[in-house]
This record gives C-alpha cells, sequence and structure tokens, in this order.
C-alpha cells in the first residue's frame, strides 16, 4: 500500500507545484523559474522510482492505491468510482518517460520571458494529468485525467505558440475534445453493458462483453484513442499543432500526450474489448501502415523543421498502432518500446529545433546551410535523434522497431515489409535534412547563430542518455513490459 | 591459453576504445589517437591466438566455436550477441585486421593538423569494432547491427569534411542507397527467422539445405537478403554510391570503400553459401550481376580523370568479379580474393592518397612523372597494380586464376567474358599509373612542390607491399603447410571438402595474355609523350567516348527518378494532406458547422406567427404519422 503514496505523489508534486506558483509574484520569475525547475526534478526522481520500484517477478498491477470516492449513489454500486491508481509493465516505463521529458522540457522552458508563471502552471496541470492517466485504474478517473491533460494545450499553444498559433491550438482542442466524445460514449455503455454500478477497471476488464457489444463498441475506443495517437486521417492536428506550439509543449506533446492515444486503445480497447479488438485491428493496422508510409512520404518534401518532425511523428506513431494491431506478444512489447523511444527521440527534435527557432526565428529547412559549423553539439544532439529515428542499432529505435517488424511478420508479412521499407525512407528524410541544412558551406546570414544553451544541452544529454540505455540495454523494459504483454486477453505468443 | 573463447574481445577492445574516446578525446594527448591504434594492434595480436586455437582444432568435424551471451530475451524470442570464429571469418578478419591498423598508422599523417583529428579515429574505431563483428556474428540479427554499424560509420567518414556540399550530399547518397537494399536484407533475415525459429547462421543454414524450408520461401528470402549484399557491395544497380563516397579522406576509401565494407554483401553470400547453392538459378543471377557490375565499372574506369575515382570504379570491378565468384559457387576463390584484393587495393589508395596529399589534387591530367620525387609511394603503386592487372607471381593473379578455374567448369561464357575483364583490368590499371608516375609532369608548379610522404605513411605502403607480393603463395599448398595451416587456401577455407591447389596451365596463360595485352596496349597509348595518342583513339568515338565518361548516364537517371518520382509522391502526398485531409476534411467540417449554424439561427426570427406556424405544422405532421402507424 505505501508504494501507491508514490504514485499518487507523481499527480499531486506537479499540481502542489502548481498551486505554489499560483501564489509566486509573477515579478520574481527567477523564483518561478526554481519552484518549476525542483518540482520537474522532483518528478523525474519521482518517476525513476516508479519504475525501478517495479518488480519485475511478479508482474500485475504494482504500487496500487485505492480510496473509494463515490459509491452507493445512483447508478453507482460499492466501489462506484475510487481514487484508484496502479502500474502494470506498460505503465510503468511511461511514467519514466513523462517525468525524463517534462524534466528536459523544463530546462528548454527556462528561458521564457513572457508569463512564465502561467506557462508552468499549465504545464505541470498538463503534466499531472499525464501522470494520472498513465496510473489510473478507475475508468472514470482515467478519462477524467486523459481531459485534464489535453485541455491546457489550448492556452499553452495560444498563448505561447507561434505561427498560425490560434488556428493550431483551435484545431487541436477540438480534434482531440471531438475524439473525447466517443470514448465518452464507449465509456457509458461499457458502464451499463456491465451493469456492476462501478467504473473499477479491473472489474470491468474481468467482464465477458458479448461478441456483438465488442464489436460494437471497439471502434469508439479505437478512433476515439487514435486521434491522439494521430491515427491516420484524423492527424492532422498534429503537424499544424507542433508547428504553433511553444518548445516544451511540443516536446510533451509528441514525447508523452500521443503516447496516451495508444495508451487508451491497450487499457480501454484491448483490455476491455479483446474480441472487439481481435475483430478491428486488421482494420486499424491497414490504417496504421498508411499512417507510417504517408508520414514518412509527406516528410520528404516538407519545408519546415517542425511540419517535418510533425509528419515524423505521424510516421513513427503510426509503427506504434501498427505493433498494437499485431495483438501477439513482441508486436505490442515493440510498440509499448516504441512508444518510450519516439517519445524520447522525439522530444530531443523538438528540444534542438526550438534552440535554433529561438535564435534564427525561422524554421525553414532550405534557409539554412552549414549552421553545424557554428553549432556542433547541437548538430550533434540533431543528428543522434534523426539516428534513432531511422532505427539505427545501438539506439532506441532499433530495439522498438525490431520487435514491431517481427511480430508484423507473424501475422501481416506485407504490411511488416513496408514498415521496413518505410524505415528507408525515414533515412532519407532525415538525412536530406541535414545535408541541406546542416552540412555544406555556412550561409554567411547565420554567422552570429550561437551554440546551445547549457540549460537546454542538460536537457538535451538526458534525452541522449534515455536514448542509448534503451538502445543498449533494453532488458529493464522489456523485462517490465513483458510482465504486462504477456497477460492482455487476447494476445498470443 | 587465450584461444577462440576470446573472440569476442577482437571487437569488444575497439569498441571500448570508441567510447572512451568519444567522451574523453579531447582531454587526450595527440586527441588520443594512441588508443585507437593501441586498440586495433590488441585486437590484431589476439588475432593470432584465436588462429592458433583454430589451427589446432581443425578437423573433419569441425566448424567452428561460438560465444555469447543473450541480449534480449521476450518470451520464447531470444536476441543473442554471439561469436563464431571459423575459416571463412578468419580470412575476412586478417584482411580487416591488417589494413585497419595499416589505415591507422597512415591516418596519423594523413590526417595531420585535421580540425576533427580526434573525431577520425574515434569512428575508425566504432567501425573496426562494428566491422569485426560483422564478421564475427554468429547470428542474422548481430549480422544486421553490425551491418548497420558500419553503414553509419561509413556514413560519418564519406562526410567527414561535411563543410563541402559535396562530401554531405555523398555521405547521404551512400547511407540512403545501402539502405534501400538493407531493407532486403532485414526482411530477408526476419523471412528465415519465421520459418525456423532462430538467427543462428548454423541452425538456419541447417535447416535450409535439409530442406526443412520450402523451395519457394527460401528463393524468396534469399533474393530479399541478396538486395542487402548488393546494396553493401555496391553491385548493379546499387552502384552508384561507392564512387561518389571518395569524397572522404582517402584512408577511409581505403580502408571501407575498398578492403572492408564494401566487400561485406560478397561475406553474406559466403556466409549464406550452402543456402544459395540449394536454389539453382540464384547462382546464375547471382553471376550475371556481378559480371554487368564488373564490365561495366571496368570500362568506365578507363576514361575517368579522378585519381580516387578510377579506384573506385576498379574496385566497383573486383566486386562484381568476387561476386561473380560467389555465383559460380567458388568460394575458394572468391574469399581468397578478397583478402588479396584488400591488400592490394588498400594499398593502391594509400598510394594515391600520397600522391594527392603531396601534390594536393586528384586530376590525373595534372600529374605525370612523379616517380622521381616519390621513390617508395611509385614502387609500392607499382607493385598494386601488377596485382590488380593480374600479372604472375604477384597476389591478385592467385586468387584471380583460383575464381577463373572455379568460373570455368561449366559456365564457358562467363569465364570468356571474364578474360575480357581481365584485358580492361589491364587496360585502365597501366592508365592510371602511366599518367600518375611516367611521362613529363602537366603541372610544373604541383609538381615543384611534390615530396615523398614521412614514414608514418610510406610505412604501411610498404608493409601493404610485402603482403600483396606475398600473399598469392598461400594458395600453394606447401606454402600453407609451412605456415602451419592444414594447407593452401583451398584446404582451409571451402564449402564441402577441400581441394588442394592445382596450377592450371590454361587459366594462367589465357588471363596473363589478357591481363598484359591490354597493359602493353595501354603503355603504347601513352608512351612518351603524354595523353595524346590515347585522346586520338578516343576522338575515333566521341559518342561512344561521352557515354563511358559520364558513367552510361546511370546517376542522371536516378537523380531524374528521385526528383520526378519519389519527391514528385511525397510533394503529391504533401498536398493531399495540406488541401484534400486538412482543408477540405478538417476545416469543411468546421465551416460546414459554421455555415449550418448561421443558416439554422434564422428559424428562431422571433415572431409570434411562424412560432405558431411551426408548431401547427408539426402537430399536423405528428397525427399523421400516428395516424398512419394506427391504420
Amino acid at each position: 500500500m505505501s508504494g501507491g503514496y508514490l504514485l499518487l505523489a507523481t499527480i499531486l508534486v506537479p499540481l502542489a507545484a502548481a498551486g505554489l506558483l499560483v501564489v509566486t509574484p509573477q515579478r520574481f520569475p527567477n523564483v518561478v523559474r526554481a519552484i518549476a525547475l525542483a518540482a520537474a526534478a522532483t518528478m523525474f526522481a519521482l518517476s525513476v522510482w516508479v519504475f525501478v520500484a517495479f518488480q519485475t517477478g511478479s508482474g500485475g498491477y504494482q504500487l496500487t492505491l485505492r480510496w473509494d470516492w463515490i459509491q452507493n449513489v445512483g447508478i453507482l454500486g460499492a466501489h462506484g468510482i475510487s481514487v484508484y491508481l496502479g502500474v502494470d509493465g506498460i505503465a510503468a516505463p511511461l511514467v519514466l518517460l513523462t517525468g525524463i521529458v517534462i524534466l528536459a522540457g523544463t530546462f528548454v522552458s527556462l528561458k521564457i520571458d513572457r508569463r512564465n508563471k502561467d506557462f508552468f502552471i499549465l504545464l505541470f496541470v498538463l503534466v499531472a494529468g499525464v501522470f494520472g492517466t498513465f496510473t489510473a485504474l478507475d475508468m472514470f478517473v482515467f478519462f477524467f485525467f486523459y481531459e485534464v491533460a489535453v485541455l491546457p494545450m489550448y492556452l499553452l499553444i495560444g498563448v505561447w505558440g507561434s505561427t498560425r498559433k490560434e488556428y493550431g491550438a483551435m484545431k487541436l482542442t477540438m480534434m482531440l475534445v471531438g475524439s473525447s466524445a466517443l470514448i465518452f460514449i464507449g465509456i457509458f455503455a461499457v458502464f451499463t453493458e456491465a451493469g456492476r454500478g462501478t467504473f473499477d477497471l479491473p472489474t470491468l476488464w474481468g467482464i465477458h462483453y458479448s461478441p456483438a457489444f465488442q464489436k460494437t463498441f471497439f471502434p469508439f475506443f479505437m478512433i476515439g484513442c487514435g486521434v491522439l495517437a494521430g491515427l491516420w486521417p484524423f492527424h492532422m492536428w498534429s503537424p499544424d499543432g507542433h508547428m504553433s506550439a511553444p518548445t516544451a509543449v511540443s516536446m510533451l506533446h509528441a514525447g508523452v500526450l500521443m503516447k496516451l492515444g495508444a495508451f487508451g486503445i491497450i487499457r480501454l480497447g484491448i483490455q476491455l474489448l479483446p474480441e472487439g479488438a481481435k475483430f478491428w485491428m486488421p482494420a486499424l493496422v491497414v490504417l496504421a501502415t498508411i499512417n507510417a508510409a504517408y508520414g514518412a512520404i509527406a516528410a520528404l518534401s516538407q519545408r519546415d523543421f517542425k511540419l517535418m518532425t510533425g509528419y515524423s511523428s505521424v510516421s513513427h506513431m503510426g509503427y506504434v498502432l501498427m505493433g498494437l494491431a499485431t495483438l501477439n506478444v513482441v508486436g505490442i512489447n515493440g510498440a509499448v518500446l516504441q512508444m518510450f523511444s519516439h517519445g524520447v527521440m522525439t522530444a530531443l527534435f523538438f528540444l534542438c529545433i526550438g534552440a535554433l527557432y529561438d535564435q534564427a526565428h525561422t524554421r525553414e529547412i532550405p534557409a539554412f546551410s552549414g549552421i553545424a559549423q557554428k553549432m556542433p553539439l547541437w548538430a550533434g544532439f540533431f543528428v543522434l535523434a534523426g539516428m534513432a529515428s531511422f532505427g539505427l542499432p545501438g539506439l532506441s529505435g532499433f530495439v522498438a522497431e525490431f520487435n514491431i517488424f517481427v511480430g508484423l511478420f507473424r501475422t501481416y508479412p506485407v504490411l511488416g515489409g513496408i514498415a521496413v521499407f518505410v524505415a528507408a525512407i525515414t533515412a532519407a528524410y532525415v538525412l536530406r535534412m541535414f545535408a541541406i541544412a546542416f552540412f555544406g558551406e555556412l550561409n554567411p546570414r547565420w554567422a552570429s547563430l550561437k551554440e546551445i544553451s547549457v540549460a537546454e544541452s542538460i536537457g538535451a544529454v538526458m534525452l541522449c542518455g534515455a536514448i542509448f540505455f534503451m538502445g543498449l540495454w533494453p532488458s529493464p523494459f522489456v523485462e517490465r513490459i513483458a510482465t504486462a504483454v504477456t497477460h492482455l486477453p487476447g494476445v498470443t505468443g | 591459453m587465450v584461444g577462440m573463447n576470446a573472440a569476442w574481445l577482437l571487437p569488444a577492445i575497439p569498441a571500448g576504445a570508441f567510447a572512451l574516446l568519444l567522451l574523453v578525446r579531447n582531454f587526450l594527448p595527440r586527441k588520443g589517437d594512441w588508443v585507437a591504434i593501441g586498440a586495433v594492434t590488441a585486437s590484431f595480436v589476439l588475432f593470432f591466438f584465436v588462429l592458433h586455437d583454430l589451427m589446432t582444432r581443425l578437423g573433419p568435424n569441425f566448424h567452428g566455436v561460438s560465444t555469447g551471451f543473450t541480449w534480449l530475451k521476450i518470451d520464447n524470442f531470444v536476441l543473442r550477441v554471439g561469436f563464431f570464429t571459423d575459416p571463412i571469418a578468419i580470412v575476412m578478419l586478417a584482411a580487416v585486421l591488417v589494413v585497419s591498423l595499416m589505415v591507422h598508422v597512415y591516418s596519423t599523417g594523413y590526417m595531420h593538423g585535421d580540425s576533427r583529428y580526434g573525431w577520425f579515429f574515434t569512428v575508425l574505431a566504432l567501425f573496426t569494432a562494428a566491422m569485426s563483428t560483422l564478421v564475427l556474428a554468429d547470428n542474422l540479427l548481430l549480422l544486421y547491427v553490425a551491418w548497420e554499424l558500419v553503414g553509419i560509420c561509413s556514413f560519418l567518414l564519406i562526410g567527414f569534411w561535411w563543410e563541402r556540399q559535396s562530401a554531405a550530399e555523398a555521405a547521404k547518397k551512400a547511407f540512403v542507397t545501402t539502405r534501400v537494399g538493407d531493407v532486403g536484407l532485414l526482411i530477408g533475415v526476419i523471412l528465415l527467422w519465421k520459418k525456423v525459429g532462430t538467427f543462428d547462421i548454423q541452425t538456419v543454414l541447417h535447416a535450409a539445405t535439409s530442406g526443412q524450408i520450402g523451395h519457394t520461401y527460401l528463393t524468396v528470402a534469399l533474393l530479399f537478403m541478396l538486395l542487402g549484399a548488393m546494396g553493401k557491395s555496391a553491385q548493379f544497380p546499387f552502384h552508384v554510391w561507392l564512387p561518389d563516397a571518395m569524397e572522404g579522406p582517402t584512408p577511409v576509401s581505403a580502408l571501407i570503400h575498398a578492403a572492408t565494407m564494401v566487400v561485406a554483401g560478397i561475406y553474406l553470400l559466403a556466409r549464406m553459401l550452402p543456402a544459395y547453392m540449394v536454389i539453382t538459378g540464384l547462382g546464375t543471377l547471382i553471376m550475371v550481376i556481378g559480371m554487368i557490375t564488373a564490365i561495366g565499372a571496368a570500362v568506365i574506369a578507363c576514361a575517368q580523370t579522378d585519381i580516387k575515382r578510377i579506384i573506385a570504379y576498379s574496385t566497383l570491378s573486383n566486386l562484381g568479379f568476387m561476386f561473380v565468384a560467389m555465383g559460380a559457387h567458388a568460394l575458394t576463390g572468391g574469399m581468397f580474393h578478397l583478402l588479396t584484393h584488400a591488400f592490394f587495393k588498400a594499398l593502391l589508395f594509400l598510394g594515391a592518397g600520397s600522391v594527392i596529399h603531396a601534390v594536393e589534387t586528384q586530376e590525373v591530367g595534372d600529374l605525370g612523372g612523379l616517380w622521381r620525387k616519390m621513390p617508395i609511394t611509385m614502387g609500392t603503386f607499382v607493385i598494386a597494380c601488377l596485382a590488380n592487372a593480374g600479372l604472375p607471381v604477384f597476389s591478385g593473379f592467385f586468387s584471380k586464376d583460383l575464381v577463373l578455374e572455379g568460373v570455368m567448369h561449366g559456365n564457358t561464357p562467363y569465364y570468356v567474358a571474364l578474360l575480357a575483364w581481365v584485358f580492361l583490368s589491364g587496360i585502365y590499371t597501366a592508365r592510371l599509373f602511366m599518367l600518375t608516375f611516367f611521362g613529363p609532369s602537366r603541372d610544373h608548379h604541383r609538381y615543384e612542390h611534390a615530396h615523398e610522404s614521412p614514414p608514418n605513411m610510406t610505412l604501411p605502403l610498404v608493409v601493404l607491399a610485402v603482403l600483396t607480393l606475398l600473399a598469392g603463395w598461400l594458395a600453394l599448398d606447401s606454402v600453407g603447410r609451412a605456415l602451419g595451416f592444414p594447407g593452401g587456401v583451398g584446404e582451409f577455407v571451402f564449402v564441402h571438402e577441400p581441394e588442394a591447389y592445382r596450377f592450371s596451365f590454361t587459366v594462367a596463360f589465357a588471363a596473363t595474355s589478357a591481363g598484359l595485352l591490354g597493359v602493353l596496349a595501354t603503355m603504347y597509348l601513352y608512351w612518351g609523350g603524354g595523353p595524346e595518342r590515347a585522346r586520338r583513339f578516343a576522338d575515333y568515338s566521341p559518342d561512344v567516348y561521352a557515354l563511358i565518361r559520364n558513367k552510361f548516364y546511370v546517376d542522371e537517371l536516378y537523380q531524374a527518378g528521385i526528383n520526378y518520382g519519389v519527391l514528385g509522391l511525397s510533394h503529391a502526398v504533401a498536398w493531399f494532406d495540406r488541401y484534400v485531409v486538412n482543408d477540405t476534411g478538417v476545416n469543411g467540417t468546421a465551416q460546414l458547422t459554421g455555415w449550418l449554424g448561421y443558416r439554422l439561427k434564422f428559424l428562431q426570427n422571433g415572431k409570434l406567427p411562424t412560432y405558431a406556424l411551426a408548431m401547427i405544422v408539426g402537430v399536423l405532421v405528428m397525427a399523421i404519422v400516428a395516424l398512419s402507424m394506427h391504420s
């Protein structure tokens, strides 16, 4: 039981920090920064603790904590709605991911001058939502935090963003809230069909729903959560949203938030409605293949760094969804690994882009040439992220993608072949960008560019560390993920 | 006693050096070049212990020794880091470690004063580690991992001088082209795994040869794998990246793009040869691909003017030759040529590097007469040239004849075509040598400043020249036995049973005549006054000359394909996404909602008669519906 307070702390620390920031006067921006950094460091430490404390031997849901909140009222029976937290082998790495990205994101956000207090308040509320979603074992609480994680985005982009920020913020919010409506319908359908008067997820997972019900309502979760995961053709909020968002928000968004969608498909889709999943997965795998190929091909001709990375995210999230759709152990393992890998890698991408944009005030790829001469360290980080994204062995992307490929070849060999080919396209667009913007002769217009700052470097080093860690020694991740994946209903060996 | 169980140290030592250099090279004296050299030397010494242990174990029932550990385990899906030592690996390792060590030493001179001197040795160390892993990998997945790592090292080193746009482009081109082939390799690996349930090479080979894998399935998997080999070994139509890779520093060209990485494809075929032999048609396919590459590249080499590109096309040509050997199942000859070629081609490149270092140009048109200024370079270069032309007593002679002999039986047309290849090799080799070292100096200023290279550059040249002179004799049983081998190379490296070396006078005579003819004809064309005779010869048919000079326009073809095909598709998808998915789908939905709201709001106009009318109509409609349902 005591471990449960650890998970509660991951949610309460960001909320408490936000509360503390509310009462901190705006005229002390450095105090704001100190509080933010301390809070983010605490979150990071807690997330590492959660990851380490997870016992790979026993598996199941660990560090649980359960407080009944509303019960025996109206439609609600015993344990109607409860604050029920716990992590399994899938959630534990994602909690760690969130901790890493928020700390790195805080480091790069230290330089924000305009209303930095409000920025951090919203950022931390968002992160509390993310931690809450990853750890919730109550369907109501899950949905609550899911929404908490999405909504601050609107203000964060709308106020601190750039490049058509109102449009990007509006589109993102409308599409995500719209998709939440689908999830909402699905949640109440399940609640009613189960008829136990409880939102308790383990209870609901234990019930066998009729095949017709499962087949009808699985798409609500698949599409509803899929939108947040960037599922084609509902992905358009992602490139434009990333383009408008400030650096740290892009990092959190592409790095962590999109994973909530995929995580939702596991928690609500596969675990609640396994037969529905089995029925609909062929459809999902086709859409996801389109995701992967379409995103990569579109990225090939993008001229804006962030748009390119946005399409790259669409492509990589396609891999995640493909892995989930295989419904076999290796494939889903790969999908969860890819969630982590893509999280740190894409956060590093956005970190680097932000570091450049803040100086150059443009993100036009062809406008740059030879800037690695001015920013060698920065270029090194960027190139490393690029290499991870096209799956270079020794870096995180390879481990994840390879598992996804193997999983795909078990059930969908042709799509597996396409997925492997997409990795080559990825190499093409990443290296094309490098060749145009980083290498070659220095464009004199950029002679005054400065190297990446210390704070940003610290964030980048953390993310690089995670990329190498998973790439060289994936066992700690795989051992955790496997305990959960092998027990998912309807998943084959 | 350190033996084959320590084989994992061969890649591990340079890998450790890489990690060390990556982190602290700037704090080390001389930027840590000695760390890399020390690591490669250590691996090189260790190699002899491994070799010695292998010799003591060689026997009829010996296949190789495997060591390693589990890297990743998911359910029943196991990924292993394992090292397998057998004669094929030993031959390749010898080439890798010798050339790597020589290149390391040479680079201390060639790269002296470069602003990224330390980084150069860092990547070299990583490359040596990755390449040794590739050679020793006991399973296909580890092989693929190492395959990709040598690819990225190649990328980093081709683009070493990335301030030059051409270098950045060449690096990208090399990586992406080989990556397309690697897609095939990975698919092939996973397909084989799916059938056999393991990545272990020996198990897979056993499954393939004992018929556990259906022929159609095996053919598909091996064809995919062949794509990987073609990409890495720059076979037609993947060959375009290798000449451009010459943008990298010359030691890199010698190590990666002549001696080691580019032969990885041949090595893969050699490893998997028992499986390839199961499917009859595949051998012919490999031979055809190799022959196109061998002849085409040799022809192109005759009309190039960049000293490094001439050697690059010569490399391509020899890679094609080795492909032919693999296609003809001439494993012994192919692997032997891989070894000798590694020595003499690395020597050619390092010699060319020495020339470039002295005159700071790569255009052979600006060279000439350098033999007076650079005697050591010239002396070693001529040895490499003679070996490349396959003339007797030099190592290329033995290995080439071994392949020719393997191809001759049952493949007469290929044998004849290879004789033509030998002739062409003679031509371009002689041309290269004549233009560089003989005749009058064509650029007086450069000639005046030319000088022999320092000892740390000439020493590797001499070592490689000695190896080029001696390595060929390993074909002879007596030499092999004297060195402790069971016999000549044919008794050491083989697929099914050892075969003793038989000197075939017919083959030797035919090939030597062809090579000598090419050399002599070219010497006539370039003798004395420089390239005038050759120019007249080229003028007989300017169109043909332009075709060859422009490498049959393959690069232009690809560029057009990329511009109009790939990027066109990308623009189409991006357009579709922007205008159809976003502006029509997403914004359209928003606009439709807005428009509906605008329209519907007029229903609520605040006028009582309208509301009353709506009420009456509503009641009437409901009444009609109710009545019709009852009746």
